[in-house]
């Protein structure tokens, strides 16, 4: 615990990352990458069967990527580092030491796409004919491709937390973005994105776009990608799933905190949902039904959050796989910490050493670097609470449940510290778990 | 002094991932780029709203059309200050991580409301410059858009400012107790608020100077166009004097060391500040001169004026900050080299 700690006792400190970082993959993946693609693609449609309106409708759909990119996406992606720096400075200061250059580069594109974006939407009715609308068009396809070429980078970021490959003994920057889930996220994400845009845009088309000359078009241009889209997120998908460690994939159905049948089948029915609607889309797009837009929308939000969620779960007790623990720790200072007490080792620690009187105080500072990435102690979510996990519990058996934890719960990091840490830390745990509310 | 019983945790032991100095340079470089395009969007914001409020009160065309102008060119601006924000962002991050991190740590939840409160401006924004023809007949309405907008980016500087101050003294941070309370806990902050703001205003009036300068090459500026142009002259050159002032009684907020380094103690400082005094004095002069008689030779030298005293600017605040932590730096040292015996894998069961 070298950082102050800052507390979302009900709501949690994890689910506050989750939450923007949901946000964030929505509009970044489903508006920013494959919205864009889709706008990208009308456009050119537009100009080759000289369909006016469908142009005109692109422009509009433009103006929402604009909107919603500039002002949700680009705070809720800047947001992700604000609160990962707020709820896990040890992680998010590691990954940017190891990946700056990438992040960097990353940085460089990311101004080019918004330049892009600022010129696609703003010339649209000044380069309008002949050569300049050519020129309008490229300026589509490059903002298209720069808006890839982010994710192309943070993905390598982001695959590396799960699998930094070979980067814990070499540590090698190229290794570590290079790793070994690089290629197959990198290619899922970007077929993902696609299908995100379908799923969410369907539904406004559905329901504002009245006049068929416009919206046959712009479904046909939809399902074309559709088609392209699907199998290629589903192969590249298997693919991704196979690379990630075994102890990870055993953690996917307990990630979601759904029963394994729950689970199975609720992304039976999405799957089954989002073929029927891709085949309605190219067979009869006529008379597409509102429902059945209105579910897969739901159902791609859906399966966003679970992806997300799961994402970050599986990587238990892992931050950093294999280098930083969750909580912030890593294999040095957990032998430097077994050794000398963890509270000795936390700079913002007020107690350095326990003792009888301060007991129940120092627990709570080691509560507070240790569980509260992850628990809370009566939040909304029950099972990550203490005070409802350990009701009833004698304080003797929190205390000798601690050390072993690890081995118990496979997604727990070990306890880290002395043993009368773990007893200032189960005297703590033990007085909130029956006090009186 | 007894920095040894500071709060300021071992840097970590992933070493900082370049060149120091040529990380120094870039975030002095990237943090002019980001803080330019936020005065564009903060001056434009405020412009806006009291050109509107000033139309609705004399029932003028001209001044809301002035003010139409000023909404777009916020909207657009802020797109590319967030973007730009980042690199300075992620520069602090890793060359000043025990500093930074524990005084964003201080006022976290301030700091993630800071995703809130720009979303939030943000979209009124859209709201202000799209609506603006639709809601003709709901001035009242608008209006109060355009100024929440601009309360909400008025008082977001301050938690930035509150960061970056409070990262500077150690020795404070076990007496603050959050945002707010921290708004009085730490000097400069206020003075630091003022100059920036002031700042803002006179970046805006200068831009819309420039932009209305080239535009008059390609074609004749119609009214509206040509009293912004002279407009921002005007508001300029009478807050760039006035930055003589704040930017004086920013100085002798620092502590009075720090404060000496520019006053003779250090002569590098001292000539930079100097010459930022000269800088800004000269820039008047020319702000005059096209108030008077615009010549297109004057478009330069001023632009060139305007680039110095930018650049100047932010290298002698890089300079503040390098030298309040100097003294908690070589006490903590920063991981320059690559220890691999501190950095282990985990070693699995």
């Amino acid at each position: 615990m070298n950082f102050p700690t800052v507390e979302f006792p009900w709501f949690g400190n994890g689910n506050i990352v989750a939450i923007i970082a949901i946000i964030h993959v929505l509009i970044s993946h489903g508006v920013a990458i494959g919205a864009t693609a889709l706008v990208v693609s009308s456009e050119y449609y537009a100009i080759v069967t000289k369909n006016e309106k469908l142009d005109q409708l692109a422009k509009q759909l433009t103006k929402w990527i604009l909107i919603i990119t500039t002002t949700v996406g680009a705070m809720t992606g800047v947001g992700i580092w604000f609160s990962t720096t707020v709820i896990q400075p040890d992680s998010i200061g590691s990954l940017l030491r190891i990946f700056f250059w990438a992040w960097v580069a990353e940085w460089v594109v990311f101004v080019l796409e918004v330049v892009f974006l600022l010129i696609y939407y703003y010339t649209w009715e000044t380069w309008k004919e002949g050569k300049a609308k050519r020129k309008h068009l490229n300026v589509g396809i490059m903002l298209a491709v720069f808006s890839w070429l982010t994710m192309s980078i943070i993905t390598g970021i982001l695959a590396a937390k799960l699998t930094p490959g070979r980067w814990v003994e070499t540590l090698s920057f190229w290794n570590a973005f290079f790793n070994p889930t690089y290629l197959p996220s990198l290619g899922f994400r970007t077929f993902l994105s696609i299908m995100l845009a379908i799923a969410l845009f369907t539904i406004f088309v559905r329901l504002f776009v009245k006049d068929e000359e416009v919206r046959m078009p712009l479904l046909r241009i939809f399902s074309i990608w559709g088609a392209i889209s699907l199998p290629a997120t589903v192969v590249l998908g298997i693919w991704y799933l196979q690379s990630i460690p075994d102890q990870a994939a055993k953690l996917i159905v307990w990630s979601t905190g759904l029963p394994e049948k729950t689970f199975d089948v609720l992304n039976m029915i999405a799957f089954a949902l989002i073929i029927v609607f891709l085949f309605w889309l190219a067979i009869r797009p006529k008379k597409l039904p509102i429902f059945l837009s209105l579910a897969v929308f739901m159902s791609a939000i859906g399966f966003i959050g679970e992806f997300e969620v799961v994402r970050e779960s599986i990587r238990k007790p892992y931050i950093i796989y294999n280098y930083m623990y969750v909580n912030g720790i890593t294999a040095v200072k957990a032998e430097e910490m077994n050794r000398d007490g963890y509270l000795a080792h936390s700079t913002v620690a007020k107690i350095k050493k326990v003792t009888e009187k301060n007991k129940v105080e120092a627990g709570r500072e080691i509560y507070q670097g240790q569980c509260l990435a992850c628990h809370t102690i009566d939040g909304w979510r029950s099972k990550r609470a203490l005070a409802n996990r350990l009701k009833g519990w004698p304080q003797q058996s929190i205390e000798s449940f601690i050390p072993t934890m690890h081995q118990v719960r496979p997604m727990m990091p070990p306890f880290v510290g002395t043993k009368e840490e773990v007893e200032a830390l189960a005297a703590y745990l033990y007085k909130v778990a029956n006090e009186e509310k | 002094m007894g920095v040894l019983q500071l709060s300021i945790p071992p840097d970590f032991p992933l070493p900082i991932p370049g060149n120091l100095t040529l990380l120094q340079f870039l975030i002095v470089l990237t943090f002019v780029l980001h803080i330019i395009f936020v005065n564009f969007t903060l001056s434009f914001a405020t412009g806006a709203v009291i050109l509107e409020a000033s139309a609705m009160k004399t029932h003028s065309r001209r001044l809301d059309d002035m003010a139409r102008i000023c909404s777009l060119h916020a909207s657009i601006h802020k797109s590319i200050a967030v973007v730009l924000g980042v690199a300075p962002l992620l520069i602090i991050s890793v060359i000043y991580t025990q500093y930074f991190y524990t005084s964003t740590l201080l006022i976290g939840k301030a700091w993630l409301s800071l995703i809130i409160l720009l979303i939030t401006a943000f979209l009124l924004l859209y709201v202000y410059k799209f609506s603006w023809e639709k809601w003709e007949n709901k001035k009242g309405l608008h209006f109060l858009v355009g100024f929440a907008a601009m309360l909400i980016l008025l008082f977001v500087p301050l938690i930035f400012i509150v960061n970056v101050v409070s990262m500077l003294y150690p020795e404070k941070w076990s007496g603050a107790n959050g945002f707010f309370h921290s708004l009085l806990h730490y000097p400069q902050i206020w003075q630091r608020y003022a100059h920036f703001i002031l700042a803002s205003l006179a970046t805006g009036g200068f831009y819309m100077y420039l932009y209305f300068s080239v535009k008059q090459r390609k074609q004749t500026l119609s009214d509206v166009e040509q009293s912004l142009k002279l407009g921002g002259v005007k508001v300029a050159f009478w807050i760039t004097l006035l930055q003589l002032v704040f930017g004086s009684l920013l100085l002798i907020s620092f502590d009075r060391n720090i404060m000496l380094l520019f006053m003779g103690d250090d002569a590098l400082l001292t000539a930079l500040l100097l010459l930022s005094v000269f800088l800004t004095i000269l820039l008047c002069a020319l702000l005059y001169v096209v108030s008077k008689n615009d010549r297109p030779s004057m478009f330069y030298a001023s632009l060139l004026c305007f680039v110095l005293i930018v650049g100047v600017m932010g290298w002698m605040r890089h300079e503040v900050r390098e030298s309040y932590l100097k003294p908690y730096i070589n006490e903590y040292p920063r991981t320059i080299e690559m220890k691999k015996e501190n950095i282990k894998p985990v070693n699995k069961q």
